[in-house]
């Protein structure tokens, strides 16, 4: 018995060091710049809510000092100070921090600046599946978190496999996702669109309407979709207003009651590209298909 | 006529007087928006901080953010506040018309088409990263306002008038594809609306650099012009009568106000108002003679930008405001509580 244990012990520290980051480390980020870490980080800030969550997701939340204004999951980071958003950054406050590893997005300009500075900078946030299940490998690389990499990766995997083995068996379901009441929508290529299809869905923008595309409200009714989805409920949408629109009375999805508003934690964890991503598209089958989830 | 010009200026204080005063206020305004931030630093830390960097001494978070944050920041604001109202007062002194202002010639729509292009297609076209924000942004301007300029001439000559509706007109074409872009690229919408209300966030010294080579020029040109702007006023025959080559300066004051508006705006966004009240308020307080009136924008844009930043930074920190806003909420009811004075003074 203390033998077998024993023997798991040496396995299981073995895998870990198989795992252990060797440091100084040089990774490029997705603007293609180096970034050397000598060490695993101890005092990271993040500018982007799916960022904060990854760091987090992979056990490395109490090395996060400071996080961007709209990084509230998990609840612990509601305490870290705030600054501001990757566009208008409190640039002051954050050097104050003395962060060893900033995490912002690759457009703002913020990362060049940073870099300036000197501060290390990964600039660059995932905007698809694959590429946020590809960014946990790199986030766990550079914060020695390999394993728990893995584990969450392999986590998110199961559940989207365990959806996908029951609404296989489904009929597609055909959705509208509203983001606002202009309306917009998402397509296939999107980030949304590609959660959808995992889920047993299937959005009624074409691919070639692109990715975020502004849709002839003409269309909806045409498509008669099965199910919509009102991503733009918490900022004041309602079901009873949505209904009341000029030819939607006749939809398959009024008819049914499948208009469904959406509150601020579904629509955040729809929206971010993180560690939630299986939350996201179970919650999605959910919607879906009701009953068999 | 000469006359009435000189009996206008000796009924104002003469002498270097109000420049004195002035310059004063800048640089109290420049001391108080160094010392405060959204870390608190105490006075003496910051003033300690300045002495060692002028010794050669950087090291500290301290220094980081006096040195590298708040010094060109505050430089980068004083200087694109000076250039706005520089060209705003060239702008109002040349077409004799209050409401001129480089922006009106699509400037500032040019510059915002060219930074969102940038924002928006840098990542699939590697070499508009490589042009970057700033001198797109500063091309467009200075293209959109050659373009109006071509469309409006008449002869030799640019009236007021043709000027300033093709720059409306081809500026809300421009505003348009922005508005387009912004839409099209949802996600990049965020960057390009920050970048069109104009901020400081992201002032450094490579910036102010940038700056300085075209704004020393365009500086002392309008600084000379003044004379030649106050006998303009009187028309263009009597200008001409009295020896000003009226079509040349005009061009190449316009030129001038639009190279260093261009330049202001590819450091810091479109930030509306500067070159619109400081002016204004520089008349009413100091008088009408372009002698006067252009420096003294210059000093007073610079304190009102200087200012509006530290209201951007302070206000919600550690939330910024963008520093259009700041100028816009500002500036506007600012502005037309001049036009009150003004019509109950007249």
């Amino acid at each position: 018995m203390i033998k077998r244990a024993m023997v798991l012990v040496v396995l299981l520290l073995a895998f870990q060091a198989a795992l252990a980051t060797n440091y100084p480390l040089t990774v490029r980020d997705q603007l293609g710049h180096e970034l050397t870490l000598p060490r695993a980080p101890t005092h990271i800030v993040s500018m982007i809510p799916s960022d904060t969550e990854t760091v987090c997701a992979l056990g490395a939340c109490d090395a996060l000092v400071g996080v961007d204004a709209f990084s509230d999951w998990p609840k612990q980071v509601a305490s870290l100070p705030h600054l501001g958003n990757a566009n208008a950054p409190d640039i002051e406050r954050l050097v104050a921090l003395k962060p060893d590893l900033v995490l912002t997005d690759e457009y703002s300009g913020l990362a060049a600046r940073l870099e300036q500075l000197g501060i290390p900078v990964y600039a660059g946030t995932p905007q698809t599946y694959q590429g946020a299940l590809d960014f946990l490998g790199v986030m766990g690389r550079l914060l020695d978190r390999q394993t728990a990499a893995a584990l969450v990766r392999g986590r998110i995997e199961g559940q989207v496999a365990a959806v996908a083995a029951k609404v296989a068996k489904l009929p597609r379901v055909s959705v509208f996702v509203e983001l606002d009441a202009t309306p917009y929508s998402v397509g296939p290529g999107s980030y949304l669109g590609t959660l959808l299809e995992k889920a047993g869905g299937r959005t009624i923008v074409t691919r070639a309407m692109g990715e975020y595309p502004q849709v002839d409200p003409e269309y909806v009714v045409q498509q008669d979709p099965q199910v919509v989805l009102l991503m733009d409920a918490p900022y004041g949408q309602t079901v009873a207003k949505a209904e009341a629109r000029p030819g939607w009375s006749g939809l398959r999805a009024v008819r049914d009651g499948r208009v469904l508003p959406l509150d601020q934690q579904q629509v955040d964890i729809l929206s971010r590209a993180g560690p939630r991503m299986g939350d996201a598209v179970v919650l999605l089958a959910k919607l879906l298909h009701p009953g068999h989830f | 006529m000469a006359r009435a010009l000189a009996r206008q200026g000796a009924a104002r204080r003469t002498g270097p007087g109000p420049l004195l005063v002035s310059g004063l206020a800048l640089a109290i305004v420049v001391v108080a928006a160094i010392s405060v931030g959204s870390v608190r630093v105490l006075p003496g830390a910051v003033l300690g901080a300045l002495l060692d960097g002028v010794r050669g001494h950087h090291s500290g978070t301290v220094d980081t953010i006096v040195w590298q944050l708040r010094l060109p920041r505050v430089l980068l604001a004083s200087l694109v506040g000076a250039s706005l109202a520089l060209a705003g007062a060239t702008f109002q002194g040349v077409f004799r018309n209050p409401l001129a202002d480089p922006y009106l010639l699509g400037a500032a729509s040019g510059a915002g088409f060219g930074a969102s292009v940038v924002l928006v297609f840098a990542g699939a076209v590697p070499w508009l990263a490589h042009v970057g924000v700033g001198w797109a942004a500063f091309a467009c301007a200075l293209a959109t306002v050659a373009v109006v300029a071509l469309l409006a001439r008449q002869g030799r000559g640019l009236p007021a008038v043709s000027l300033i509706l093709a720059g409306v007109v081809l500026g809300s074409s421009l505003s348009a594809a922005t508005s387009f872009l912004m839409l099209a690229a949802r996600d990049r919408a965020a960057g390009i609306l920050s970048w069109l209300l104009g901020s400081f966030a992201f002032a450094s010294w490579d910036r102010v650099a940038a700056m300085l080579p075209l704004l020393v020029p365009a500086v002392l040109v309008l600084l000379l012009a003044g004379r030649a702007l106050d006998v303009m006023q009187l028309g263009d025959e009597s200008a001409a009568q009295l020896g000003v080559p009226v079509e040349a300066v005009k061009l190449i004051l316009l030129a001038t106000a639009t190279l260093a508006t261009a330049a202001a705006v590819s450091v810091a966004g479109v930030i509306g108002f500067v070159g619109l009240v400081v002016p204004h308020a520089v008349r009413l307080a100091f008088g009408p003679r372009h002698v006067r009136l252009i420096p003294l924008s210059a000093v007073w844009g610079a304190i009102f930008l200087v200012l509006a930043d530290l209201c951007a930074r302070t206000v919600l920190a550690p939330a910024e405001i963008p520093v259009g806003i700041v100028t816009a909420l500002v500036g506007g009811p600012f502005f037309l509580l001049l036009l009150r004075r003004q019509r109950s003074g007249s």
